[in-house]
Order: structure tokens, then sequence, then C-alpha cells
């Protein structure tokens, strides 16, 4: 099964227990720690930057008023990916906000969001698959990534979206198939899929 | 069938192998900067709900009062028309009697017999108040046959007067509600 990079973030326990007592120079360590990998989940899940950042923003948030609750019945990483992870998906299953991610257009397009998410060393292939998945419309990017990357199931992604099981194998089906489509332009869309 | 299966673990193991980190977008200063004026915008916010809440109870307050008729509602009508003579005129029969009280009867006795249906209390209120009016015609013929004292007959005249003037003014605003003024 794959585990996100984030839930698998083990933290030093003495630096922990300095920044549970709220001393500043152990929250920026965690911050310099946990915060590539966090807004990296979340982008992956949301899609749009300047919304990442603002979920990125309340997770980090929550995450510090909540740190003092952390029990260490799992990694930090992992608890911190639970919190993001529920933030994304408040945010997708919000009908209002779901309908103003769909209307409003991506900043500087796709190519933009792409770029902003290229390191260095990236291969071509790679470049397009991240092109291939900003173009998913978001409830299917986050299924996708939940299933493929995060390692969910398909009856915990359907808990996690309040929908049926078959809702969430048909939009991973679908998003297969498009993100094939664009990543194999030859390959033609089987009839049934729209 | 297994080609598409070997496609999809292709396309899954390709998404696995995407960067999982992404540079933070701003550093842990600017993070707590944000963090409060955040907690500054949300304190804001709820000082603003408290002070909406406030207005929407005051107004339905002021709503219920106006609604049950608050201590001293009917002499917030207009002291014009009819209402202004029952208040303001000397009557004929007692000098206790507001002014031009047989004024305010005529006007009454000119209006039409049903009370117009402005409101649903309007009806009920004017019949009441009619009610009222004959049970102290009913006392005061009655107090005079048994020549009662002198008090009790000006308190009857004067419960009397009042009762015309609430109805003067219950009718007013009927009149004025309907246009015909």
């Amino acid at each position: 099964m794959s585990v996100s990079r984030l839930a698998t973030i083990a933290v030093c326990p003495q630096l922990l227990a300095r920044a549970c007592s709220g001393e500043g120079a152990a929250r920026q360590a965690l911050y310099a720690q946990l915060a590539p990998a966090t807004l990296s989940l979340i982008r992956r899940m949301v899609g749009q930057r300047a919304l990442a950042e603002d979920l990125f923003q309340d997770t980090m948030m929550i995450f510090y008023e909540r740190l003092g609750q952390y029990r260490h019945e799992a990694p930090l990483g992992a608890w911190l990916h639970q919190i993001a992870v529920s933030r994304c998906l408040m945010y997708l299953r919000s009908p209002w906000k779901r309908a103003r991610l769909c209307l409003e257009p991506v900043d500087g397009g796709v190519a933009a969001e792409v770029a902003a998410l290229v390191t260095p060393g990236y291969g071509g292939e790679l470049i397009d698959l991240e092109r291939a998945l900003a173009s998913l419309a978001p409830t299917a990017r986050a299924i996708v990534w939940m299933y493929e990357v995060e390692g969910y199931s398909h009856p915990e992604i359907a808990l996690a979206f309040g929908r049926s099981v078959s809702f969430s194998k048909s939009q991973l089906a679908r998003a297969h198939a498009r993100l094939r489509m664009l990543l194999e332009p030859e390959v033609q869309p089987p009839s049934c899929l729209i | 069938m297994s080609d598409l299966n070997s496609r999809s673990a292709e396309l899954a193991k390709l998404l696995r192998s995407l960067p999982q980190e992404a540079a933070a977008p701003y550093g842990y200063q600017e993070f707590e900067r944000r963090a409060h004026e955040r907690a500054r915008h949300a304190r804001g916010l709820a000082g603003g709900e408290r002070l909406a809440a406030a207005c929407v109870l005051g107004a339905v307050l002021l709503a219920v009062l106006v609604r049950l008729g608050a201590p001293g509602g009917a002499a917030r009508l207009p002291a014009t028309g009819a209402a202004a003579l029952v208040r303001t005129a000397p009557g004929p029969e007692d000098e206790t009697l507001p002014p031009h009280a047989g004024l305010a009867e005529r006007w009454l006795a000119s209006l039409p017999e049903e009370p117009a249906i402005v409101h649903v209390g309007t009806r009920a209120a004017v019949l009441g108040l009619e009610d009222r009016i004959a049970q102290i015609d009913d006392l005061l013929g009655a107090a005079g046959d048994n020549g009662d004292a002198l008090a009790r007959l000006a308190t009857l005249r004067q419960e009397r007067a009042r009762l015309v003037g609430t109805l003067v003014q219950v009718r007013y605003a009927e009149v004025l509600a309907d246009g015909s003024l």
C-alpha cells in the first residue's frame, strides 16, 4: 500500500516537547520540517495555488492550536496529514465552494500551475502528468490522489465525500481514462465515458 | 482488459513518483503574522455578528411592542381630524368630559355601519369598543333612574368619553388606511 510522504515524517520527541511548550524556535523547526510536504499534499488535492495556500495556512494554524492534544498514537506527520486532508475535503464537499472552484479560472492557466510544481530534474513525462492532473475536475483529482498516492480505499473515499463506493470507483475510472487520453493522445476514450 | 489494468498500474506508479514536497510559500515568521491577522479578523467578524444579532433582536422587540400596542401607543396617533376633536374640544354634558364629544359622536355616526376590515384585529376592536359603550349607556340610563351619586355618574361619563375617544382613533386610523380621507 502506498503511503504519503507527509504521513511518514517523524519528528524528534525533544523538539516536539519544546514546540508543545510554546518555544518559538522549536515551532519554527517543526514548520520547516512539515510545511513542504503539507503544502504539496494540499496542492495535489485542490489544484489552485492561491486556494492551496489558504488551506495550508488554515491547516498549520489548526496544527499549532491542537499540538497540545497530540497523543503520540501515530507519527506527527500522519496526524498533520489527517488535518490537511480533512480541511481539503471540507472545502471540496461544500457545494458553494465547489461551484466557485469550477467557475473560477486557474490563475495563469494550467501551465503556470504546473510550472510552480516542477522541481529541477523533472522529466518530460512527469511534467505531462502534472499538466494532465491539473486539468482534472477538483473532485476527480482529489480522488485519484487519495486512492493512488495516499492509499485510501474506495469505501474510505466514499465515506470522506459522503457518497457511494460506486461514485468513488466511477470517478477514478473516468479520471484514469482522461489521464491516459491526455498522456497518450492516440488512445481514444471508451464510448461510455464522457 | 489486462492491458487496461497494466496501463492503470503504470499510471498509478507514475503518480506516486511525482514529488511530494513543494517549497513552503512563506517562512515561519510570515505564517505567524498571517495567523495573527486572521485571528484579529475573526475577532472583528465575531464582534460584527454580535452587533448584527443585537440589531435584529432590537428590531424584533420593537415590532412586537408596536404589534401588541405598547403603553401610550394609541396616544401616538397624529392629533389631526376626528381624533384631535375628541382630545381637545370641551363636552356639552359634563365639564369633565373631553371637548367636542358630541362632534366626535356625530362624526362616528356618519361613518358606515360596518367597519372596514383594514387588518384582522380592527373589526374585533371596533365591535368590542361599541359593546362597552353600549353597556355604559345602559348603566348611565339605570343610574339616572335610580338617582345614584353624582360621582358615579361622572365616572361613567368619563369612561364613556374615553371609550368613544378610543373608538374614534381606531375608526380614524381605519379611514386613513382605507385612503378615503
